[in-house]
Formats: C-alpha cells, sequence, structure tokens
C-alpha cells in the first residue's frame, strides 16, 4: 500500500505505526503507545506520517536513542544523541501519571509534538508544554481539558517539523513564560468525528513508514506459502 | 411468572477450567451469539428488506444491492460477481480472483459510490476503502450446489436436500474485513449505533444479506434459464440454506489482541450458563424444550459429517454421549431434583467429553432467553488498555504471581515449549504459524506470546525491588512494557487470557478458531487442518421474509428439511 496521497483509517494508523516503531528497533510496548499518539494527532487533522517521519528515521540513522535517564533537570539522553521522541513521550506521561511533580523538563527531543501527542493520546489535562527548538522558533501547547488545547507559536515553520527541542512541561497555571503569537485551537472530539467521516490524509512520507512497516513482514517462500493456513491452492467443489 | 436472574456465583465455572485450549476447541454457538442475537434484533425492530438492484447477465455476473432498513438507518450490500479461472479458485487470502465480492454500505450508495466500488472491490485488499464502506468480503461458490440448484429450479423442482446438507451452502465466504481495514470505517464511527454496538453484527449483517443474494442469484438464474417453468426454493429449504466460510489463522491473532473483548464475551456466556444452573425450580416449559432437543440432536449430529478423523471421531463420540444424555432424561427422578439444570451440567460434566459438555451448555442456556438475552448487549469492549505508570511494583509482582501462574508455571526453557511462533507473511499480510528452526521470521515474531512474555518479566521482577513504581520499572526495561499492560488490563478480567502455551508444539490454532467462530454462532465446523476450517453461518435462520415467523429464534441446532419434489 502506497501512494503519496492516500487515506487511512485510525485503526491502521494504529496497524502500521505501532509496527513501524517495532521497524525501527523501538520495543513493541513503546510502538504501541506511539501509535496511540499518532491516532491523537490523525483525529486531531494531523497528518501522522509527517509527524512521525522525523523521529523514525533519526532512530533508523542512529541519530536518536531510545536510552533516557533521569537527574534532577528532567529526562535527557544519556548518550551524545537526541532524546527519541519515541521514548521521551512514554517516559513523560508515565511520570506525570505517577505525581513526581508539577514541572519537568526533557532536552533535545528529536520531534517534540510526538510528545504533545503523547500528553492528548493519555488525556493528560491542564498541562502545558513549551519549548524551543533548534531553528530558535518558540513553541506553546495547552492542554486544557474536556478534549480541547491550543497552540501558539511565533513561527512560520509548521509545528509538525519543529525538532531538537528542549523541553518543559508544567501545569496551564504556570505561566512564569508565555510564548507570543499565533494561537491556533483544537476540540479533539469534534475534529475526531469529521476524521470518522472522512479518514485520515498522509502524503509524501507514507511510503517510508510503511517501508519501516514492512520490516515485520516475512518473506515469502514456496514453503511458507504452501503450509500456510487455507485450502490448498485450489478449490473446485 | 417471571425468571429471577439470582446467581450463584459458586455455578461460575472457573477461567482455568474455560479458558483452556481444548475446550475452547470445543464450543458450540449460543442463544447469545452474533447470529443469534442479531436475527433477534432484527425481528425485534422490524427491520425490513429490499432489493434495490439487480444488473446481471444470464451467467449472473454484474452488480447488485440489496437492503437493510433498520427503524433509524439503512445499510445496503453491494455484490459484484464475475467470471474467474477455475485454476484460480481458491480460499486462501492469497487468492487474486473471487466469484463475489462484496461491501457493506452506510446507507445506500449512489451510482458514483458503485462505480467507485467496481474499480476496487473486485481486487479486495489491492483497492482503498472509505468511511462509507463498513465491511469488505468476498465468496466463492460451491460449484456442483450451485449449479444443481440452478438447474433444478429452471426444470421445476426443488433442489436434492440430501445433496444441499451435505455442502449446506451456495457460497463460501473467504474473508469478512471490517473495523477500519484497507481504508473502511473505523469501528468508532459506528459504536454508538444500537444496532452496532455488539461486537461483528455489522460483518455479519453483511453476511446474512450476502447469504440472501446467493438465494435470490440462484433463483433469479433458474427463472432466465426455465422460463415459466422454473420455481423458486421452497421456504423451509430456503432457510436450510445458510453461507459457507472458510477460515484461517487471521482470526487467532484478534482473539490474543483483544483480551478485555474475549473476557466480555466469555464473561457473558458464563455469566448465562450460571445464572440457569443457579434455578432451582425451573418451568415444566423450559425442560420439556431441552428434552425435546436433546431428543433432535441425533438427526443434527448424523448431518454432520467430516473428513477430518479427529473431529469425526468427536462426532461419533459426541452422538453416543447424547443417546446417554436422552436416556438419563428419561428417568424422571433425575429431573425432578432441585436445581435440575445444575444437575444436568454436573452429570454431563462428570461422565462426558468436552465436546458434549460444551453442547450442553449450548442446551441447557438455548430455553432461558428471558432470563440470559439481556447479557448479549454486554459483548463488546470500548475500553484502551492504559499503561498504570504508578502502580507499585510490589502489586504487580502480586498480580502475575495470582493471575499468570499458568504461565510461569510453564518451563519454556524447552525446545518444545518454544516450538513454533506468529508471524506476518509479506504475501498480503497473511498471518502465518511458523515453527521454530524451520521457517524464517523468529525475528520479525509477532508479540503473541503471552505465556513467555509473562514468566520473562516474572524472572526480571524477581531481581527488582518493589519499592519503585511500574513506570520507573518500565523505563528501566521498555521491553516489558508490552506484557505488563497487558497484565495490568487483564487481573481483573479473569477470562481475558487463553491459559495455555501458544508456542507449544502441541498448540492447534483450529482450537481458537472454533471458540471465535462459536461466538459469531457458526455451526457444522469441517476442520481441514489444524490452521483453518470450514463452517456455516445462518444455517438454519430465518430468511428476511421469515423474520416475523413465531418461530424465527429457533434455528440453534437445525436439522435437513423434508424433501420437497
Amino acid at each position: 500500500m502506497s501512494s503519496q496521497q492516500l487515506t487511512i483509517s485510525l485503526n491502521e494508523v494504529l496497524f502500521f505505526f505501532t509496527r513501524a516503531g517495532f521497524g525501527v528497533n523501538a520495543p513493541i510496548g513503546v510502538s504501541e503507545d506511539f501509535a496511540r499518539s499518532n491516532i491523537w494527532l490523525g483525529e486531531n487533522g494531523f497528518d501522522p506520517s509527517l509527524c512521525s517521519i522525523l523521529s523514525l528515521d533519526y532512530l533508523d540513522e542512529k541519530k536518536s536513542s531510545l536510552v533516557i535517564e533521569l537527574d534532577d533537570d528532567g529526562f535527557r539522553c544519556s548518550t551524545n544523541q537526541y532524546l527519541s521522541a519515541l521514548q521521551a513521550s512514554v517516559s513523560a506521561v508515565d511520570w506525570i501519571k505517577s505525581n513526581k511533580g508539577s514541572r519537568l523538563t526533557i532536552a533535545n527531543v528529536d520531534s517534540p509534538l510526538l510528545v504533545v501527542a503523547s500528553l492528548g493520546a493519555n488525556q493528560v489535562d491542564d498541562w502545558q508544554i513549551r519549548w524551543t527548538d533548534e531553528a530558535g522558533d518558540n513553541y506553546q501547547v495547552k492542554m486544557v481539558a474536556d478534549s480541547k488545547w491550543q497552540v501558539i507559536t511565533n513561527s512560520d515553520n509548521i509545528i509538525e517539523r519543529s525538532k531538537g527541542a528542549n523541553m518543559v512541561l508544567c501545569s496551564t497555571s504556570d505561566d512564569d513564560e508565555i510564548v507570543e503569537g499565533e494561537v491556533r485551537n483544537f476540540d479533539s472530539a469534534v475534529e475526531k468525528n469529521k476524521i470518522l467521516q472522512t479518514g485520515v490524509s498522509v502524503n509524501e512520507h507514507w511510503d517510508t513508514i510503511y517501508a519501516y512497516f514492512a520490516r515485520c513482514l516475512v518473506k515469502s517462500t514456496a514453503e511458507s506459502r504452501a503450509s500456510g493456513a487455507g485450502a490448498g491452492l485450489v478449490d473446485t467443489d | 411468572m417471571p425468571f429471577s436472574n439470582k446467581l450463584d456465583e459458586a455455578m461460575m465455572r472457573r477461567p482455568e477450567q474455560v479458558m483452556r485450549l481444548d475446550r475452547m476447541g470445543s464450543s458450540f454457538q449460543t442463544r447469545l451469539s452474533f447470529m443469534r442475537a442479531l436475527i433477534r434484533r432484527m425481528s425485534k425492530d422490524q427491520w425490513t428488506f429490499e432489493r434495490l438492484r439487480q444488473d446481471v447477465d444470464d451467467n449472473g455476473f454484474g452488480v447488485s444491492v440489496y437492503a437493510a432498513h433498520t427503524p433509524e438507518r439503512t445499510y445496503s450490500l453491494i455484490a459484484f460477481t464475475q467470471d474467474i479461472p477455475a485454476d484460480m479458485r481458491t480460499d486462501r487470502v492469497i487468492a487474486e480472483v473471487w466469484d463475489a465480492t462484496f461491501n457493506l454500505f452506510d446507507g445506500v450508495p449512489t451510482q458514483e459510490d458503485i462505480d467507485y466500488l467496481a474499480q476496487n472491490t473486485p481486487t479486495q485488499e489491492g483497492g482503498r476503502y472509505r468511511p462509507s464502506e463498513l465491511s469488505l468480503a468476498r465468496a466463492n461458490k460451491s460449484l456442483r450446489l450451485f449449479e444443481h440448484v440452478v438447474s433444478s429450479l429452471a426444470d421445476g423442482k426443488q433442489p436434492d436436500v440430501e445433496l444441499l446438507a451435505s455442502v449446506g451452502y451456495l457460497m463460501r465466504t473467504t474473508a469478512v474485513y471490517g473495523s477500519g481495514k484497507f481504508g473502511c470505517a473505523d469501528r468508532a464511527k459506528i459504536a454508538e449505533r444500537d444496532e452496532c454496538k455488539v461486537s461483528f453484527h455489522m460483518e455479519l449483517l453483511g453476511v446474512y444479506l450476502i447469504r440472501w443474494f446467493t438465494i435470490d442469484l440462484a433463483e433469479t438464474l433458474a427463472k432466465r434459464r426455465g422460463g415459466d417453468k422454473a420455481v423458486t426454493i421452497e421456504p423451509n429449504i430456503c432457510r436450510f440454506i445458510g453461507v459457507g466460510n472458510s477460515t484461517g489463522l487471521g482470526m487467532a491473532p484478534f482473539l490474543l489482541k483483544h483480551p478485555v473483548l474475549i473476557h466480555n464475551w466469555v464473561s457473558a456466556k458464563e455469566t448465562a450458563l450460571a445464572r440457569v444452573r443457579s434455578i432451582e425450580t425451573p418451568h415444566n416449559d423450559t425442560l420439556c424444550s431441552f428434552v425435546k432437543a436433546v431428543k433432535q440432536l441425533p438427526q443434527h449430529l448424523s448431518e454432520w459429517r467430516v473428513a477430518d478423523e479427529v473431529q469425526s471421531d468427536r462426532i461419533e463420540k459426541l452422538e453416543i454421549e447424547i443417546a446417554k444424555l436422552s436416556g438419563w432424561c428419561e428417568d424422571e427422578t433425575n429431573l425432578a431434583k432441585p436445581y435440575p439444570w445444575n444437575g444436568i451440567y454436573q452429570f454431563v460434566e462428570d461422565n462426558f467429553s468436552l465436546e458434549c459438555q460444551e453442547m450442553v451448555v449450548s442446551l441447557i442456556i438455548e430455553p432461558h432467553g428471558e432470563l440470559v438475552d439481556d447479557l448479549a448487549d454486554t459483548m463488546f469492549a470500548t475500553t484502551v488498555p492504559l499503561f498504570e505508570a504508578d502502580m507499585p511494583l510490589a502489586k504487580l509482582k502480586t498480580i502475575v504471581k495470582d493471575y499468570y501462574a499458568w504461565a510461569t508455571d510453564i518451563d519454556f526453557s524447552l525446545p518444545e515449549s518454544q516450538h513454533h511462533f506468529w508471524y506476518y507473511s509479506e504475501d498480503k499480510l497473511e498471518p502465518r504459524f511458523g515453527s521454530t528452526g524451520v521457517d524464517e521470521g523468529v525475528d520479525q515474531e509477532m508479540p503473541l506470546a503471552i505465556g513467555r512474555d509473562a514468566d520473562d518479566l516474572n524472572e526480571q521482577l524477581k531481581t527488582a525491588t518493589g519499592d519503585i513504581t511500574v513506570g520507573e520499572f518500565a523505563r528501566q526495561f521498555p521491553q516489558f512494557r508490552h506484557i505488563i499492560r497487558r497484565i495490568q488490563n487483564t487481573a481483573l478480567r479473569p477470562y481475558a487470557e487463553v491459559q495455555d502455551n501458544l508456542l507449544g508444539e502441541a498448540m492447534r490454532p483450529l482450537d481458537l478458531l472454533r471458540f471465535k467462530l462459536a461466538f459469531f454462532g457458526a455451526s457444522k465446523f469441517d476442520p481441514k487442518s489444524d490452521l483453518w476450517t470450514r463452517i456455516s453461518m445462518y444455517q438454519g435462520a430465518p430468511m428476511p421474509n421469515q423474520l416475523t415467523d413465531a418461530n424465527h429464534d429457533d434455528w440453534a441446532f437445525p436439522v435437513r428439511p423434508k424433501q420437497v419434489a
């Protein structure tokens, strides 16, 4: 299944993205969370292949790492690489769900929007995420409540392409720093209903996502075809 | 007097008894099965059915549309039929052409919709579908029966009932896809609709319409061939015609990937059984119905003939055991005691095979619709499995110890304990069941080794202190995140797990297939190997014009009708 422009279902996002994560050697449990984050992105009208391609490419190219450590300053990659958003996402949500504190920093995340998506997918309300990426662009995302959230940015670059971010996660009531710029409001419930009627559009990066997924497939041989389930190769009854 | 749904908890069968492969592989449909519940809904809500279009040539090739009108909305089956080379007719997932291909459409399709699907549906997995399509399916003819029925009707004669009984269907489906596959509608689009809430109801509505389509097509072709001489199929014979199905390994991963759903299905069935066993004083008519059903069973069993030696032996034994049960029931003292249903169940469990036990479970639930039918509405799941990061690791250790002993007791160091693995083939993503050391693909194994993964986790947990959270543990050992989430979500759902080694050398995927197909409402299991089976669906179920008949729900174990000239 490959195409320059394609519409896929949310269930296909789950199926293909879980295995795409596994295809770049992320543990299957982490890949499942990654896929759930992509469902949330798809439900909100984003192209999940665009949002995820950098993180998958960087893991595959070993520019990013899944190895994470927590110190007094927060989460960081313990090697001299980007911290993979796949690992940063699950660690951040686990940290928040465990009530470990009200402020968390995460250093040098390859694809920060995936961390946002993981909070959304896990219905983490009343938290905000701020970051400055390696291009110097600033973003602030507020997860409000009742499936509502907003993005504020001073950047002309789309949030999906933001990379190399030092992130701060804190309560929405924490207004030490406020990003000023364009505000985009989302209501996930409303957006999801629209997507269920139309499907999720994926564009030029889909072929690469599929290629990572396809690493989970086993080459077929004459022997394996013959031993597969089902009738003989011809049924004439 | 209304039934009381009082339930004695002691009457609930234990998960370690129910969720074993050998018992699962002996399952039968019950009145809670999805096809049964769907037919009752159609009847209760007075659904109406309509053929909207039949543009087929004299060979039956073309496009047809059949609609089901519910009180709220319409669903349409779009059927494309074509001529295919005989040497390409196969039931395998890897097939490329089929006699008939279908979509269940949400609403009434426009010509534009039909034109779009005409380019996609005949190619099945090769096409792309939209949220307006709720399911995608295909079917092949039973060549010998289809032609026999058409030629008989064209000659003004009814088909040979014996031949019909030996096959059971005019076409058999070889795949029915739903829930977002290939771009079809996600389940979330329809999950809140009353008629869609219960698992697989839309897929099985599609199959019900396919059954009607096959019969209608045969009658149309007979009319074209025989003209005024042609007749239609006599109603009782028509009702006996089901839809066949070939089911392979695709169903097994689904079962293992949806533990909460499986718990809900099994819990409903086991609760129904426990409610019936808890009845102290039965209504006479329910006991009479049961005894009557037991006496009719030999005919049903005599018509269930398969080539598979294992299943054939089982059926033979079942026939003997049902005869003994029939004799036992004739002794009035056996049924006159308090809690007679429990008495019947216990007698069968103590004396007869698993096949007989599970058939009797179905039989004793059958007369108790008023008591159990509400449970059919609970057979779905909406929960997304969450990872509980704040759970103390000590609690996880306790859960594994208390609920996964069936897994940690298996010695996975033995080669025979890890003989198999599951993988997806690049051939149309066909699921396959490989053998370690024989087949390639161990590195791409599907994460379905539940017992082994739980055992590995248990070993790691032994080295960890209990005073950290599960989240901290998973950060250290992310390879266990998958199995931890599963365990956290199944601990309070006792029927969620198959409590056997799914990698073991003796493992038969067929047991999983039969278990699931029985919940669908399938009958006449006809295993072709340990990997796949043929079945009948809707055999004995009312046709659309029979849904208001008083006996519309009486098709648990159908028997062939009398031959009509």
